[in-house]
């Protein structure tokens, strides 16, 4: 891109546009960017079209309160666990905010994602040509809500402890895979001290980087595609009435030409019959 | 859809697009008020209503209530509602079958439904289906947060323990069973059954403990228990109801 030289420029304003150039040049940022932010979208896209996005950045959230909390937690059965988060509720400063929005976070995350997904189903925006966007969607759920399952270990307390125990063998018990899916669950046969790790791991870990790869391909699809119109969008609207009135005057037409019909000879003017209902 | 749908939606859809708006300040300031919104909700909720630290995982104890995260108290209801058949299937129902196909229909619902119609009331099936399934997983939840929690007490009332039943008793609390099971009013109503009258089924001492080293799911098993303190169990577990009362 060329800049006009109208009088001298600031050097350091020369330096920045020079370097943004050079970015540009090779990573195509702008032309991204103004691709991105400045394609058009239906124009009666509602509030409800929000959630989504909300999502993700409740995801955001959640992303940088966890890491703040792996900075004091420790995944050690024998009290360690328990200790770390007893620390970080009480004496780390701020800490019981960050815990208290880690832990609310989750669950107002899932009640989006949920108000989220309704939305779409509502307004069939799954159809033709974004089952994909679905499909990628429902796994986000399914991540979601295991990320809730491996997330409640970690205080490793008494309710959330055999709680885990009852919700990992649910899926030991699966036919076939089942036992597999618990062991490596579990990290071997029983619980324990690989337990707890493997849950950390799994939780901070395993989960985040999929629902990261989840959601990259839901926007790729999402704005590939572009976002839905709302089915009773004002346009819409106006589009199925001019659709029924054709649909009328065809009609109309069809009968008057059928010999027969009640309207052959017209008695008396369709529109007035059209006027008298 | 027919292809003539698919044509006729692209060509709609990329009128809508013509005559609409950039994304970018039309959408994304509506995006930015409501996720706002939502984490000021958020801070505000974890200002006023503290999050707690439990009490620590302590075998001994049972004055605790065993509870998943609210969002799987559905999970849990189902479980329950299938806890008292014997047979089977029907705990492989809740366990496998149920949610399974629950996670299928959900990932294919749109190569289920492929109809060209879109406004929600012109398909009363979804609709349906939207309004049941809300409300199946809304009822659940209530059940699930209203559950009676087991209730705390440092030992079971039952009498005539002789000295095995009564090390026996000691081995059941010491190892989380009356996080799901009640005995005489004693312990989670659930997901296990109520094993207050498990001594009427007369079974000897050598079957109850192959049952607790391999236990249909999602009950654990306990095949790491040291052989003595599984004597000590079994005769505890089969003498409820019966011996003792
Ligand atoms: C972590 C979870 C999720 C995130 C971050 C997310 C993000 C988004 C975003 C930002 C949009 C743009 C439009 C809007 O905000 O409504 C969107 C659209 C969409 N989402 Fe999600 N989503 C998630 C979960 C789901 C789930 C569970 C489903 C369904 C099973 C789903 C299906 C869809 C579909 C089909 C669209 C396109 C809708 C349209 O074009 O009108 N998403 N998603």
């Amino acid at each position: 891109m060329t800049t006009k030289d109208i009088g001298p420029k600031n050097p350091v304003q020369k330096g920045a546009e020079a370097t943004i150039d050079y970015v540009d040049d090779r990573s195509g940022i702008k032309t991204g960017t103004r691709w991105f932010l400045f394609r058009n979208i239906p124009a009666g896209t509602s509030w409800f079209q929000t959630l989504g996005f909300t999502a993700m950045v409740v995801f955001g959230m959640q992303a940088i309160t966890g890491i703040i909390l792996a900075m004091y937690y420790v995944p050690d059965t024998q009290g360690g666990a328990y200790k770390s988060i007893e620390h970080i509720t009480n004496e780390v400063t701020w800490g019981w905010l960050v815990r208290g929005m880690h832990k609310w976070g989750a669950s107002v995350m899932i009640i989006v994602v949920f108000l989220h997904m309704a939305r779409v189903f509502i307004w069939g925006a799954y159809k033709y040509p974004r089952e994909l966007t679905w499909v990628t969607g429902s796994f986000l759920l399914l991540l979601t809500m295991f990320m809730g399952l491996t997330g409640y270990l970690l205080v490793w307390d008494q309710k959330a402890y055999w709680a885990t125990v009852v919700a990992v063998n649910i899926f030991a018990s699966a036919p076939i895979l089942g036992p597999y899916i618990g062991d490596i669950l579990r990290a071997g046969p029983e619980f324990g001290p690989s337990t707890l790790s493997r849950f950390y791991s799994i939780h901070m870990l395993v989960i985040p980087g999929a629902i990261a790869t989840f959601i990259g391909l839901h926007l790729y699809f999402i704005v590939r595609l572009g976002i839905s119109e709302p089915p009773w969008s004002k346009r819409r609207l106006r589009i199925e009435r001019d659709e029924e009135d054709a649909r009328r005057a065809a009609a109309r037409e069809k009968a008057k030409a059928l010999p027969g019909s009640a309207n052959y000879p017209a008695s008396w003017p369709v529109e007035a019959k059209e006027a008298a209902r | 859809m027919k292809p003539a749908d698919k044509k006729a939606y692209d060509k709609d859809y990329s009128n809508a697009k013509k005559t609409g708006k950039p994304f970018f300040p039309y959408a994304i300031y509506k995006d930015t008020i409501i996720a706002g919104l939502t984490v000021i909700a958020i801070i505000i909720l974890a200002i006023t209503i503290r999050v707690e630290v439990g009490e620590p995982v302590n075998p001994a104890t049972t004055d605790f209530i065993p509870r998943p995260e609210w969002y799987f108290y559905f999970a849990f209801e189902l479980l329950k509602i299938f806890k008292n058949q014997d047979a089977l299937t029907p705990v492989i129902m809740a366990t496998f079958m149920v949610p399974n196909i629950m996670i299928i229909l959900l990932v294919v619902w749109p190569f289920i439904d492929r109809g060209p119609e879109r406004r929600i009331w012109k398909r009363p099936f979804a609709l349906g289906l939207t309004v049941i399934v809300t409300g199946l997983l809304c009822y659940l939840t209530w059940m699930g947060a209203n559950s009676p929690s087991g209730v705390a007490s440092a030992g079971i009332p039952v009498s005539g323990l002789d000295e095995q039943a009564t090390k026996g008793m000691a081995v059941f609390m010491a190892n989380g069973c009356t996080s799901c099971h009640m005995v005489a009013g004693v312990g989670a109503p659930g997901p296990g059954p109520d094993l207050t009258q498990e001594g009427a089924k007369g079974w000897d001492n050598a079957k109850m403990i192959a049952w607790f080293k391999a236990p249909k799911a999602p009950m654990p098993s306990y095949a790491s228990l040291p052989p003595q303190e599984l004597e000590d169990l079994a005769t505890f577990v089969n003498g409820l109801g019966t011996k003792y009362k």
